[in-house]
């Protein structure tokens, strides 16, 4: 198309180039629009924490800065119906089960994942699928249907059961990310090994672990982190028993409260902790 | 064999030579490895859903008991679920056919002679929030996804990256009640939005399918980010250029040869959006009201106040062929495994 012709374009071909135009000012577009979505994401528990400084007893309004809420429930007053003994008992109960969890998922996980990665036999497929069940199924059904197991064969539910679940879905996440990591890991290196007298054992002790370290390490951060945050399993097998999350849920059902934020702004800290001690130890992991 | 002459002294190397023999077997090695997490996903997963799979076939008796006897198994549960009472099976998908299309049609208009049952309804509004956060999810998170896979600059990803993550460790329950101030009355969003012509000032958006909405969106919009932004990531942008010197404007370029190759990440994206956006429970029991519950509070909701567990398995039951469905049509059309 000459530059002669441009008087008489038609619609479509003037509809064209328009967009044309309105597309090389796309990058700035985009970098709004990601602007846009970074701050959809952060201003929510931004708010949170501002909040739990708010010097109102009941608004979401803000109404001055004040440290009043952390001291009251740290000295171990009750505000606005948050009891902070209550709160303290319920987060032993979520490190006791996620601790619980971790162990055994991740002795666990990372075994089934060698087994997924070094041998072939009938029905993996299938049994793959298997693994990645509890990731995939709605987390209700996965609670229901264990509180229904639980009750048909008369166990009565607590802790240990929370605890059983747990290590159900956790077993599925380490394995999923130790898996990840053994697919790149160089098995003549064991060979190397193995040929220069070590056993199976000492193989592993000090070749293959330190190889896959990283990954049993993310694996296990993520099943502390499920299950030290998951409410909807624990919430049906877990009998009359609190844990963090339960204990949140129910006051968050009881309504906005300053003592409600000072919890989340708590329990925001302590998992971001976490994650950052765990990025410091290995690097950008999951 | 040859060790017959002399049984006690050869019999500690006989036992060493069948230890090793065993250690060095081929499937040794597997059984060892794969047989807690078996036993476990078995015995605490497998066996649990069988369980809950038997109860749907039971029946529910006079005082809420589960009678789960020879005579009282049964398709009742599902039938009930599916079929309106005195309702033939062909009538049934008739009327739930109809009354999708009339949900999806602007103006009333009567085609069939009922309504679906209300459990079917239910189930089919689950799905419609479901598909209407993934696509949400799809038009709010690709632009980001392109922005940071190909337009920002390199050494800024991993940060950018990590920056979308990040709120998915803080826990889930935190960010639903951070959804929930935000949306109350008087706070910093429903004040903001007084500008709005039609809107009045500082009136509470929670207990709607909007806050509903808004919840979803918020917790698994990270889950279409990642997977579009690995697809985006890898593709080779010559193509886009070659694209343009063959005569392709800038969005014909994008239409017809960046999206189709990032479509990987867009199904993988969609699938991990749709699936827990379609079973949630918290969300519409923290953020939604009477009328924006959907099929997993109605679930609990068997188990809890209502107490009719056959009919709560059963609905379980269909909201896992939902997901093995949406699943399997992951696997068709999508490519490679999931995770």
């Amino acid at each position: 198309m000459s530059l002669a012709d441009s008087d008489d374009l038609s619609i479509g071909q003037r509809f064209r180039r328009a967009r044309s135009r309105i597309f090389e000012y796309g990058t700035i577009g985009l970098a709004i629009q990601a602007l846009l979505v970074y701050l959809f994401l952060y201003i929510p528990i931004i708010v949170v924490v501002a909040l739990s400084f708010n010097n109102s007893r009941y608004a979401v309004v803000w109404e001055g800065f004040t440290t009043e809420w952390y001291r009251a429930l740290l000295a171990g007053e009750t505000v606005a119906r948050v009891n902070p003994a209550a709160a303290f008992n319920s987060l032993l109960y979520s490190i006791e089960i996620a601790i619980v969890t971790v162990v055994v998922s991740t002795v666990f996980g990372t075994m089934l994942a060698f087994a997924l990665d070094r041998y072939e036999f009938p029905g993996k497929g299938l049994f793959l699928g298997l693994v990645y069940m509890p990731i995939i199924i709605p987390s209700i059904v996965m609670g229901i249907s264990l509180l229904l197991f639980f009750n048909m064969i008369g166990m009565s539910l607590g802790v240990h059961t929370a605890m059983i679940a747990h290590i159900s879905f956790g077993i599925s996440f380490v394995a999923v990310v130790v898996a990840a990591r053994l697919r790149s890991f160089d098995r003549t290196l064991e060979e190397a090994a193995q040929d220069l007298g070590a056993n199976e054992l000492e193989t592993f002790r000090y070749v293959t672990f330190p190889a896959i370290k990283p990954g049993v390490i993310a694996g296990s951060l993520l099943a502390f982190a499920m299950s030290f945050d998951d409410f909807v399993v624990t919430f049906f097998v877990i009998g009359n028993e609190n844990t963090l999350p339960i204990f949140f849920f129910s006051m968050v059902r009881q309504g906005i409260s300053p003592g409600v934020n000072v919890v989340a702004t708590l329990i925001l800290v302590v998992t971001m902790f976490l994650v950052a001690l765990a990025q410091w130890i290995e690097g950008p992991t999951w | 064999m040859e060790a017959q002459s002399s049984v006690e002294s050869q019999e500690p190397t006989m036992l060493r030579r069948a230890i090793r023999t065993i250690r060095r077997h081929r499937l040794t090695g597997l059984l060892v490895n794969i047989t807690p997490s078996a036993f476990w996903l078995t015995v605490f997963f497998l066996i649990p859903l069988g369980v809950m799979f038997y109860y749907s076939f039971g029946e529910r008796g006079a005082f809420g008991e589960v009678l789960l006897g020879a005579e009282n198994l049964g398709l009742q549960q599902y039938r009930l679920f599916f079929a309106p009472s005195d309702v033939s099976i062909p009538q049934a998908i008739w009327w739930t056919v109809a009354w999708i299309v009339e949900s999806l049609l602007p103006f009333e208009f009567s085609l069939a002679a009922g309504e679906p049952t209300p459990y079917v309804q239910l189930t089919l509004k689950s799905i419609a929030y479901g598909l209407v956060t993934t696509a949400t999810a799809l038009v709010v998170g690709y632009p980001t996804a392109y922005y940071i896979g190909h337009i920002a600059p390199e050494e800024y990803r991993n940060l950018l990256l990590v920056l979308i993550i990040l709120p998915f460790w803080a826990s889930y329950l935190v960010r639903v009640y951070a959804i929930q101030l935000l949306l109350s009355s008087n706070s910093l969003v429903t004040t903001a939005l007084g500008i709005l012509p039609f809107y009045e000032a500082g009136t509470s958006l929670m207990n709607t399918q909007f806050a509903v909405f808004t919840g979803l969106l918020y917790i698994w919009i990270p889950f279409m980010i990642l997977p579009v932004y690995a697809s985006i990531e890898q593709l080779d942008f010559t193509l886009h250029e070659a694209a343009m010197d063959l005569g392709a404007d800038r969005f014909e370029a994008f239409r017809r040869v960046i999206f189709p190759l990032s479509m990987p990440g867009v199904v993988a994206g969609s699938i991990l959006v749709f699936i827990p956006s379609t079973g949630a429970y918290v969300i519409p029991e923290l953020l939604g009201g009477t009328n924006s519950q959907m099929i997993g509070n109605f679930i609990a909701n068997q188990f809890g106040a209502s107490g009719n567990w056959p009919l709560g398995a059963a609905a379980s039951f269909v909201l896992m062929g939902v997901m093995l469905l949406s699943i399997w049509i992951y696997q068709r059309y999508g490519e490679g495994d999931l995770v």
